[in-house]
């Protein structure tokens, strides 16, 4: 039997406008009444201050594409960042510092997927549950104090350039392409969509949804200690505070670029964009000298205003 | 009744074989000693009522469920289904009414899900070949469509055809379908068919559950009807009429009566509904009720009974028709018509009809509130006072107009929900499901219940999948079929085989 397949493909370019029309918006406002925004400094400025938000938003995306959330992000880099910085300070050596950090993070990670999938704790419970927890162990390991005097080699981090480029925007750009190839093009990926899409699908496929939901959150956590050295590095120091609401802008870019918190639809690219436009907002404001109060408020109407979008669109 | 005996299988040996399968669930026999045979490339139909064990086969078959009792047989030989993986390796697969698809997963994904060709690098997938591969599956059962389409594009029929490829790539050769037309167009319906006439040709067997009359005589090779769990007959088609197929269905046995007072004359038209119909799928419904009437409303599970009854109540919209309460027009809101004196007494009473962790008393006050206190000020004693009267009234069992309501029982539960309404001051109540997870002796209780309500004045619209129930208390009843009314029943032809007649797919 023939049926007509009358059904419009898939077909990601119809998705961009969303986030891509604000970004627009927002490079134009503030191009037009912020003086110095639109130099290749600056430019360049808030391309290497997003790399920070970009390694949490992507797993956030994930998270999210599983119908769940990781509150802790934020509060687990902090303790990563921290790590980093007293691991390194102790050692002389960057990368027993990035090892302290990505295996703390992921150890966080780890046990909010086994809260989520095992224990069956709403995500929101769970993760809020650690991000106290890491909140609280950043403020014993530190005692309460900024930890200055590490290694140059973790500080040329985020200073030094490769081929020209940054490296913290050479180690986005690794990033992402590794999560692309990750949800694109693996098994694993294909079984990211099927968590949040419809888990049954994958129990009838003899596969068990309680240890990919693991791996996604563990991924996250991994990806926020790869953030903390970012963090450290940026700002020379642990600092107990350092990255205290990071998860509100990465949920807020996973939102604004368009992944749906509903039946497993995620869109990474627009996750990258949904960065960059918090991260056009956050700067363009510090132009013009806003207050950093008037920052959180600002990205808070960003997500309204791009799902507000999103949302005329698809009804149209 | 005939017996299984004289049926002559089509082949010589069954493919698959169940013997006395049983199944139990707290206070349900879902299915009692159930034996049941599919034979190589046959349509099997699978008949019954709403309970009449027709899924708890089905998922016994497939693995869900594990069965208390009972063998299985595949060609001849004795194997064990306890997971779904076993019935897997069989051929066994199941075409669920929800589909086991994922929405954002193109269709070569959906279809070899856990499955995936491996591609170069570890972890990969080959994209090349799981394309191919789909496009074989789908050219097997005539399916033109490019596989990269994402499922959330597809339609129903086109989701159940790769439900159907998906089956088939898993090497099916028994295929389950739960009423697969339920959803489908009559096109679609027609495509369906030939579909399965294409899979019967290719030795498949199809184990079909359905309520069309239509379909049982044109698909079937064999009908197994079931009724309370059990195997009543097995017939082929030739061999029966429609009428007799009704007969096997029907005739549940009646653990007790139901007390019923019915009046000599039915007072005046509380509810009278024209032409009402709602976007949910209800159409053209008209349905008069009067007071001191309890009035059936019956027809399968689907057929858009509740969606009647939200869409009266004011929760759903109404895209046209008239409904008069009282005299009055009423539209629109649930709270306007709880205020006008119509009650919903909802299936779901844990969700819909309580706060199952307040008290016995605040949930019996909670929709009364507006007329015990017009000030606005809560007044604990007068509100104790009504609570009080009520449980008396009502007598529902608990210690006290303190305790949780959650841990009552189901009947005394759903008389919370009534004593709600009751003091809400209702004319109108709506029951859905009144009996549903309660047990006998409180169903007459309830059954009392009402009564007592509908002989002070009030009236009662009652939908319930128990026709047994429907026979005994009801002074009348609409019986229902794909959203329309399909007749109306006066009290002397209010009989188990005349509802499911009507509900069924047939004259």
């Amino acid at each position: 039997m023939r049926e007509a397949a009358v059904v419009s493909q898939p077909n990601p370019l119809q998705r961009i406008p969303g986030v891509a029309i604000v970004l627009v918006l927002l490079i134009a406002l503030f191009g037009a009444i912020a003086p110095g925004f639109l130099s290749v400094a600056n430019l360049s400025n808030v391309l290497v201050q997003s790399t920070i938000l970009t390694m949490l938003a992507l797993p956030m995306t994930l998270i999210i594409m599983t119908e769940g959330l990781d509150l802790s992000m934020g509060a687990v880099l902090t303790l990563t960042s921290l790590c980093v910085a007293i691991v390194s300070l102790a050692t002389k050596s960057m990368l027993l510092g990035l090892a302290a950090g990505v295996l703390v993070g992921a150890a966080f990670g780890t046990v909010n997927g086994w809260l989520v999938a095992i224990l069956g704790i709403p995500p929101f419970v769970a993760t809020l549950g650690t991000l106290g927890m890491a909140q609280g162990l950043s403020l014993i390991v530190s005692d309460g104090q900024s930890v200055v005097g590490i290694p140059h080699s973790v500080r040329d981090i985020y200073s030094s350039t490769l081929l020209g480029v940054p490296v913290p925007i050479v180690m986005a750009l690794v990033t992402y392409a590794a999560f692309h190839a990750l949800l694109y093009h693996t098994r694993f990926g294909t079984y990211i969509f099927a968590l949040g899409g419809n888990p049954e699908a994958l129990r009838y496929a003899g596969l068990s949804p309680n240890r990919l939901l693991i791996a996604v959150y563990a991924i996250g956590g991994t990806m926020a200690g790869v953030a903390g050295l970012l963090m450290t590095a940026r700002m020379n120091s642990g600092h107990p505070t350092a990255g205290l609401g990071l998860e509100f802008d990465a949920i807020a870019a996973v939102a604004v670029g368009g992944t749906s918190f509903e039946r497993g639809n995620g869109w990474l690219l627009g996750t990258v964009l949904g960065v960059i436009a918090v991260g056009v907002l956050r700067n363009g404001l510090n132009l013009i000298s806003l207050p950093s109060s008037v920052q959180v408020a600002s990205v808070g109407v960003l997500v309204i205003v791009a799902l507000f979008l999103d949302g005329i669109r698809s009804r149209a | 009744m005939s017996s299984a005996s004289t049926i002559e299988a089509p082949s010589p040996a069954p493919l698959l074989e169940l013997r006395g399968i049983s199944k139990e669930f707290p206070g349900v026999k879902a299915l009692d000693d159930v034996s049941f045979a599919v034979f190589p490339g046959e349509v099997h139909m699978l008949l019954g009522e709403n309970g009449a064990g027709k899924s708890s086969l089905m998922k016994v078959l497939c693995g869900a469920y594990r069965a208390d009792a009972g063998e299985f047989y595949y060609k001849g030989d004795k194997v064990a289904i306890a997971s779904t993986a076993d019935a897997q390796k069989l051929g066994i697969a199941v075409i669920f009414q929800e589909f086991s698809l994922v929405p954002h997963l193109d269709i070569a994904q959906n279809i070899f899900l856990g499955r995936e060709p491996k591609g170069r690098i570890p972890g990969t997938i080959d994209r090349r070949k799981i394309l191919a591969d789909a496009k074989r599956v789908l050219d097997t059962i005539g399916f033109d469509i490019d596989p990269s389409t994402t499922v959330d594009k597809l339609g129903v029929a086109q989701q159940q055809m790769v439900e159907i490829a998906k089956a088939i790539s898993q090497n099916a050769r028994i295929l389950v379908m739960d009423e697969p037309t339920a959803a489908l167009s009559d096109r679609e319906t027609d495509l369906l068919f030939a579909l399965i006439a294409r899979l019967k040709a290719d030795g498949v067997s199809i184990v079909y559950i359905s309520h069309r009359m239509a379909e049982v005589f044109a698909l079937g090779d064999r009908i197994t009807v079931l009724r309370d769990g059990r195997r009543i007959d097995g017939v082929r088609p030739a061999d029966v009429t429609p009428d007799q197929l009704v007969r096997m269905m029907v005739g549940r046995t009646v653990d007790m009566s139901y007390p019923r007072n019915f009046a000599d004359k039915p007072g005046e038209v509380l509810l009278s509904v024209k032409g009402l119909t709602s976007p949910t799928g209800i159409s053209d419904i008209d349905i008069e009720v009067r007071r001191g009437e309890i009035v059936g409303l019956c027809g399968l599970v689907g057929s858009g009974r509740s969606e009647v009854a939200r869409a009266i109540f004011g929760a759903d919209p109404v895209t046209s028709g008239e409904i008069v309460f009282d005299g009055k027009t009423i539209s629109g809101e649930p709270d306007v018509a709880a205020r006008r004196g119509i009650a919903l007494i909802p299936e779901s009473r844990k969700s819909e009809g309580l706060a199952l962790l307040r008290s016995v008393g605040d949930n019996l006050v909670v929709s009364a509130l507006r007329k015990l206190f017009p000030s606005g000020l809560f007044d604990q004693r007068s509100a104790q006072r009504t609570s009080d009267s009520l449980i008396r009234q009502l007598r529902i069992a608990t210690p006290s107009a303190r305790q949780a309501v959650g841990l009552l029982s189901g009947g005394n539960q759903q008389k919370v929900v009534i004593g709600k309404w009751l003091a809400a001051g209702a004319k109108l109540f709506i029951f859905d499901e009144p009996t549903r997870g309660i047990d006998i002796g409180a169903k007459s209780e309830i059954f009392a219940l009402i009564d007592r309500l509908v002989a002070e004045g009030a009236a009662a619209l009652m939908i319930s999948s128990e026709q047994v129930e429907i026979c005994h208390v009801c002074d009348r009843a609409y019986v229902m079929r794909e959203g329309r009314i399909a007749g109306h029943l006066a009290r002397a032809e209010l009989t188990e085989e005349n509802i499911v007649r009507l509900g069924m797919h047939h004259a």
